[in-house]
């Protein structure tokens, strides 16, 4: 039932394509950004340094992930209410909301491993031809991308909960409200 | 009313008081209403004579002060969370005023929402929704999002959400509120057909007066409190 719950979650989430595109975006270029410092701070780089830019990065993301959680709660209040009107409980909801969350999160670290693919691929081409001898054949080790990821499932699961609490206080009734009342 | 039927739902000795801007305001003052299984039953009155409230507290979604709400058998003003949310999901279909369809689902797979978290196979779901769909004549409009549904055909799509799982109860606040005459008597006639066919028990609130036609019982309320049942 949970599973059916997430599918369903996943499609809805497909279709709000304006939040669902900007937290992608947003969601790429932060894993891709805080693995790229990961890399650096592993090997020393930015004499040392690089491990702050690696707490900004998730610090900044964790912020974004209850923003996100509070977001996909707060506009859809009515439809939670709605839900809960017939006959939905507060954990069939926030299997919906966990849904959503966990799958724009692995989208965004789907679309970094794919950027890092074809980044190896094109420079490896490049290299073979004689092109391109200076850059780096591997931008960022698979090591600091799965490190980020989990790190940002961590901030998901602290915005799930944000989100659960929310949810637990959105009373049915709201549904029976007019618009405007 | 006729005693042949079996007691759906009844109040008994019901208050429920606000608090607004500091005031008290008694909205149910010792309601006692008994609805038989099978009934059609307007509520109506003017606005803020309390018939929302009574409607809320008779589907367990506000809970009485005092008094207790015997639904089919069984006093809800004192059950958990859970336990309204099965009965709700089991016994009650619900139609809003605002139609209250999710936006970024399909009208099949509006109806098909309430079905969700059950244990039945998807097939079954979409099956029962096709049904729910073909009763309320909007099977053609099913691959369509709410908003390019008319306000008429929204209204038939939330009732066909409302019947998918055969509640006991259909709720109906305000449901034509929003609609056009032609629109309000489609559903009007769509839920007296309902209550005829499958035997489902109806509670319409409203504060039309053309509509009491439909209705077995008409309940007139006044300042919290049930003025005259007819």
């Amino acid at each position: 039932m949970a599973f059916r719950l997430w599918k369903k979650a996943v499609l809805m989430t497909l279709r709000e394509k304006k939040t669902f595109t900007v937290f992608i975006l947003i969601y790429t270029s932060l894993i891709f950004l805080t693995s790229l410092f990961m890399q650096l701070a592993f090997n020393g780089g930015l004499e040392g340094n690089a491990g702050y830019f690696v707490l900004i990065f998730f610090g900044v993301s964790l912020l974004l992930s209850l923003l996100y959680a509070w977001i996909i709660v707060a506009r859809n209040r009515k439809t939670w209410a709605t839900l809960k009107c017939i006959g939905y409980t507060n954990k069939n909801i926030n299997s919906l909301v966990t849904g959503k969350i966990f799958f724009t999160t692995l989208i965004g670290f789907i679309i970094v491993i794919e950027v890092l693919f074809h980044y190896t691929a094109g420079v490896g081409y490049l290299q073979s031809a004689n092109l391109v001898t200076e850059v780096p054949l591997v931008l960022i080790d698979l090591l600091p991308v799965v490190f980020t990821f989990v790190l940002f499932l961590l901030a998901q699961v602290l915005a799930i909960i944000l989100a659960n609490r929310k949810i637990y206080k959105v009373r049915p009734i709201i549904a029976l409200k007019k618009v405007g009342e | 009313m006729p005693v042949d039927k079996d007691t759906m739902i009844e109040a008994i000795d019901v208050n429920k008081e606000y608090r607004r801007a500091g005031a008290i305001i008694r909205a149910l003052a010792d309601i006692n209403l008994t609805i038989k299984s099978g009934e059609f039953v307007i509520v109506q009155g003017p606005t803020g004579c309390g018939k929302s409230t009574l409607l809320n507290v008779l589907s367990g979604l506000d809970l009485p002060d005092s008094g207790k709400i015997i639904f089919d058998g069984e006093n809800i003003a004192r059950a958990t969370e859970d336990r309204l949310s099965k009965i709700r999901r089991q016994k009650i279909g619900f139609v809003f005023q605002d139609f209250n369809l999710v936006p970024t689902l399909t009208a099949i797979e509006n109806v098909e929402s309430l079905l969700w978290p059950t244990v039945l196979r998807e097939k079954e779901i979409e099956n029962r929704a096709i049904a729910a769909l073909r009763d309320v004549n909007l099977l053609e409009r099913k691959d369509h999002y709410p908003v390019q549904m008319s306000g008429g055909e929204k209204q038939r799509c939330g009732l066909a959400r409302a019947i998918v799982h055969r509640p006991r109860v259909i709720l109906a606040d305000e449901p034509t509120g929003n609609l056009d005459p032609e629109s309000e008597k489609q559903v009007m006639e769509l839920l007296k057909q309902i209550n005829k066919d499958m035997e489902t028990t109806i509670i319409v609130v409203t504060h039309r007066g053309s509509l009491t036609s439909y209705a077995d019982h008409v309940v007139t309320m006044e300042k919290g409190s049930i003025k005259r049942i007819k």
